[in-house]
């Protein structure tokens, strides 16, 4: 960049002339960084006849190079990025949620522990009435009724969205209110579940929640709601049943075709699993709407008569399946309640 | 070493106050600190020049910043703040660059 380097470049007009005039703020800028006060003041230092460079301990020196480090200091506090509203608000928004779902869940469990409590107490009162053992009939309709949690061999299937789908919006982000075809729908979810029971599925439930002859799968924004509690992604089925049966039953059926579908075409992931014992809990919902009185005794009538119908939710759909066959437990019974035994023990 | 450690001095009591800058000096704290930077390393490279002089260290020093914080306040009333800003910001860092390169031409030979 030099002259001497480009000796013969055009000279027109003045032959003094850098051929770069034209660039000297550029020229001097990369040439010349340094303060050209520096070499002045070292020139007259020399002509006086002193040392050409001052000392760097002089009073200005220190004190400037303190005010730089309080100005660096300064400007880094102060230009560091601070949370926003919307980070602020989204945090509480979070703990809060989180601290109510871990208060729903206490409550949960509360009610598992009285409805087992309750379910003693009934035993007792039966025991003690003097009449005929229907706590065998009971457990039968109970597991029925999906009041009680089950243990047994079975299937998984865990849904999640697309790994394209936009799972994790920032705060402030408006959730787009158009359809995402990387998510999974309460759609998807309704048909896979009916194709689950249509393999012999005897108890299903998702992410924890038992599917009740009420429970209903919805949604809400784009929220699934399953008997109104919302779930949150992944989304695991558990199927008990015959696990080898229900799963060459279930993958050539139309929700087995739809999942691949769903698979293949919009890259929801999709895990199908055996295993040989799962936990399906019971449902924490259910009461008791209608009740009937013995007509006969127990002991002869079959278990189809709605005799006892402690803790059978309300109109139940037809599509309710009736667990038998694979030995399904009630969990925390030591004693398995086959719900075939229709002769009382007594 | 003395201006090193009044450096780290700064720095320490800058941090322990946290003093709070009024909402409109920020603006100019970037600026600044790129236009102190290229003081700083400047007088690093007289120094090892054998050419230091603490006024010419001090004066370059205050009138660098000075003159970019003036050159960011122009262009915020002209309405091309960024503009100048980016501009500043240019031209303080290629000084920055070459007086680095040169440091380290005089440190490590290469």
């Amino acid at each position: 960049m030099t002259p001497e380097q480009r000796p013969g470049k055009a000279r027109r007009g003045d032959p003094g002339r850098r051929p770069d005039a034209s660039m000297t703020l550029l020229t001097t800028m990369m040439e010349r960084p340094l303060d050209a006060g520096y070499q002045e003041a070292a020139d007259r230092r020399a002509a006086a006849g002193l040392p050409r460079a001052t000392s760097t301990r002089t009073v200005l020196v220190v004190v400037l190079a303190l005010l730089t480090g309080f100005l660096f200091a300064v400007a880094s506090q102060a230009l560091r990025p601070k949370p926003t509203a919307a980070a602020a608000v989204k945090k509480e928004l979070v703990t809060r949620i989180e601290a109510l779902q871990q208060h729903g869940t206490q409550q949960e469990a509360k009610v598992a522990s009285l409805g087992k409590q309750v379910r003693d107490y009934e035993a007792l009162a039966l025991q003690q009435s003097g009449g005929p053992d229907l706590t065998a009939t009971i457990k039968a309709l109970e597991v029925q009724a999906g009041a009680v949690s089950l243990r047994g061999p079975g299937l998984t299937l865990t849904l999640d969205d697309a790994a394209s789908a936009d799972t994790d919006a920032n705060a402030g982000n408006r959730p787009s209110s158009g359809f995402e075809e990387g998510r999974v729908t309460s759609g998807d979810l309704q048909i896979i579940v009916n194709g689950l029971w249509g393999a012999g599925a005897e108890a299903i439930s998702i992410n924890g929640h038992r599917l009740s002859s009420t429970a209903a799968i919805r949604f809400a924004g784009q929220a699934i709601i399953v008997d109104f509690r919302p779930l949150a992604r992944p989304y695991v089925i558990t199927a008990l049943g015959d696990a080898q049966g229900m799963q060459q039953l279930f993958e050539p059926s139309f929700a087995g075709l739809y999942l691949s579908q769903l698979t293949e075409e919009f890259k929801i992931r999709s895990v199908l699993a055996t295993s040989d014992s799962l936990t399906v809990p019971g449902d924490s919902a259910a009461h008791l709407e209608v009740a009937e009185p013995i007509g006969s005794p127990v002991g002869s009538s079959a278990p189809s008569s709605p005799a006892v119908t402690g803790l059978q939710k309300g109109t139940g759909s037809p599509s309710s399946p009736s667990p038998t066959g694979t030995g399904l437990i009630p969990d925390g019974t030591s004693r398995p309640a086959p719900p075939t035994s229709e002769e009382n023990p007594s | 070493m003395i201006p090193v450690l009044g450096l780290v001095a700064g720095l320490a009591v800058g941090l322990f106050l946290d003093p709070s800058v009024p909402v409109w000096l920020q603006p100019y704290l970037p600026i600044a600190v790129i236009a102190a930077m290229d003081a700083v390393f400047g007088a690093i490279r007289a120094i090892l020049d054998g050419i230091f002089n603490d006024k010419v260290f001090v004066v370059s020093f205050l009138s660098n910043v000075v003159v970019a914080a003036f050159i960011v306040f122009l262009g915020d009333q002209l309405g091309v703040g960024s503009q100048l800003s980016t501009g500043v910001v240019v031209v303080l860092g290629v000084r920055i660059f070459s007086n680095v390169a040169s440091i380290r031409r005089h440190l490590f030979r290469a």
